[in-house]
């Protein structure tokens, strides 16, 4: 099916194209060091980082507990586990949902969240829609069907145009969420400017943060190390070792190492 | 006399790389940190950049070593300098008090760090090594069970509380330490080793099974462990000559035993190779051996 093809103005793609790619970038990595000085410090209680070690020795026990001879992993499960005073049954911690409103520091975050990323992303989308108005930019290489239209071609009214067919300001927000991975090239992993991964974390960061997953996180330690079975690793070392001779290569060599360097 | 660099032939980027490679292994050659190091502060300062900082810390804490109190007065003023009010640098400071005697001043020192910050482990673990070096053991190991009370994941601390335990022969503790260890880092061969060792002075037959076969263990995670491989020797000598056994675990152990000779003597062999010695030593080791036979009373 032959569609009339449109010829675009190259010099669209000269100043268009090109210094929209260049503005995203630019702005994400302005956002990465201003996200870094703002940057509040977290301070941990004692008691939180206490209870990490705890779970993550209970873990540990789990998971190599089989190394240790039976009755010291019974011994440390019996601590844990123990009907009356075991650590797990025992151990209540206060809880306090940090709601938004209560919690100064959460709230100030929020706020900076907000500041550092939404705000420029809509003031940009809003300046480079006042500005490459009136024309289309590119065009995305599959067909798409006509409720995009207005989504996707902002200023322009004309009812024949394909929807494949984009302006300026679909083509920054591409850019926005199509950059993620030039981010983590350039400025390594943990980035500030990484849109996406901000927002994910704002979703699930409400969820993290509370501390009332302290109790539950005890609960659900408890649950597990109930279920997990001692199968002694050392049963057979002896024959294990023994079925062959001892690997003693390059034991011994002739040159001795001396000074520093 | 002559500097680092002339002696070795060395530049100044191999020196800094080498002080680096101390650091992350956590070398101890105090000596040689202060020699190399205090060459790169007094040549290279400007060279080094941002790297600087810690090196200073790293030669203090080496100057400190060596009774070299000007240096290590010397870096940490640069360091106070640079960073005002930085814990970890008062906790340098702390440790030069220490290393003066002057105990009481350091601890202080200390108190105030975790009066700010109650999560910090380093004044915690210096305040247990100032009790250590004034030989309150007692005192020390009761200070380490409440930090580990807080840390449960803290190796090192565990390991220092084993080692105090053995030190005041109470074996039972020490061998719950180790344990602690060779969960966390199953494949290391030396908690095993040393796990093993303190079974086997523990005694009693069920001690001397389990070392025997920790023993085991650290040589199949570790092949080349001597030390391990005398264990095993020793420890399977010493259950099949116990009155108490059954015949199958005598004959067992009897085999055990025999192989770990074996291997001995192979590794003598080794180790005598190309000298005119070998002969003589080999036969050394076959007496020696002979000699290790445990008698029961």
């Amino acid at each position: 099916m032959a569609e009339p093809e449109l010829l675009l103005d190259s010099n669209i793609r000269l100043w268009v194209v090109l210094p929209i790619v260049f503005i995203t970038f630019l702005v994400g990595v302005i956002r990465h060091y201003v996200s870094i000085l703002l940057q509040s410090d977290k301070k941990l209680t004692l008691e939180q980082v206490s209870d990490s070690q705890v779970l993550i020795r209970s873990r540990i026990l789990r998971e190599n507990g089989k190394y240790i001879p039976k009755q010291s992993f019974l011994m440390r499960k019996f601590y844990f586990n123990n009907q009356e005073d075991g650590f797990f049954k025992k151990t209540k911690r206060k809880v306090v949902p940090p709601s938004p409103m209560t919690d100064p520091t959460m709230l100030t975050d929020m706020m900076k969240g907000n500041v550092t990323n939404v705000l420029p992303m809509i003031l940009i989308g809003g300046w480079i829609n006042w500005t490459f108005s009136g024309f289309v930019t590119t065009k995305v290489p599959f067909p798409l069907t006509l409720r995009f239209k207005p989504m996707l071609q902002q200023g322009i009214e004309l009812l024949s145009l394909d929807a494949s067919w984009l302006v300026s300001a679909s083509w920054y927000f591409l850019n926005v969420f199509g950059l993620r991975s030039m981010y983590s090239l350039i400025l390594g992993q943990d980035n500030g400017a990484d849109q996406s991964r901000i927002m994910q974390e704002q979703m699930s960061g409400a969820a993290m943060a509370m501390p009332a997953d302290t109790n539950k996180a005890f609960k659900a330690e408890w649950e597990a190390l109930e279920l997990t079975d001692h199968q002694w690793a050392l049963e057979n070392v002896e024959e294990e070792l023994m079925s062959k001779d001892l690997d003693l290569d390059g034991m011994f060599s002739s040159e001795l190492l001396t000074g520093i360097f | 006399m002559a500097s680092v660099s002339e002696l070795y032939d060395v530049t100044w980027e191999e020196m800094r790389d080498k002080l680096r490679k101390w650091r992350e292994e956590n070398y101890r050659n105090s000596e040689q940190i202060v020699d190399v190091g205090e060459e790169l502060i007094n040549e290279h300062a400007s060279k080094l950049g941002d790297d600087i900082w810690i090196i200073y810390e790293q030669v203090m804490i080496a100057a400190l070593d060596c009774s070299r109190d000007d240096l290590a007065l010397s870096c940490l003023q640069e360091l106070k300098r640079q960073f005002p009010d930085s814990h970890r640098v008062k906790r340098l400071a702390g440790m030069r008090l220490e290393a003066l005697e002057r105990y009481e001043d350091a601890s202080k020192l200390y108190d105030s760090i975790l009066q700010d910050d109650p999560t910090n482990t380093a004044a915690r673990k210096r305040k247990i090594a100032i009790l250590k070096a004034q030989g309150k053991s007692t005192e020390a190991i009761r200070e380490l069970n409440e930090y580990l009370e807080q840390f449960v994941g803290d190796l090192e601390a565990w390991h220092e509380l084993s080692e105090l335990y053995i030190n005041e022969h109470d074996y039972a503790k020490a061998a719950f330490c180790l344990e602690e260890l060779m969960m966390t880092n199953p494949h290391n061969h030396l908690y095993c080793e040393q796990y093993a060792e303190v079974k086997y002075t523990q005694g009693g037959l069920e001690n001397l099974e389990l070392s025997r076969k920790y023993f085991a263990q650290a040589l199949k995670l570790n092949n080349r462990n001597m030390r391990a491989l005398f264990g095993l020797y020793m420890s399977a000598s010493h259950i099949a000559a116990s009155p108490k056994v059954s015949a199958k675990v005598k004959k067992d152990n009897m085999k055990y035993a025999a192989w770990a000779a074996t291997q001995i003597n192979r590794a003598y062999q080794l180790a005598g190779r190309g000298t005119k010695e070998a002969k003589c030593s080999v036969k050394a080791v076959e007496e020696m051996l002979e000699s290790m036979q445990i008698t029961m009373s």
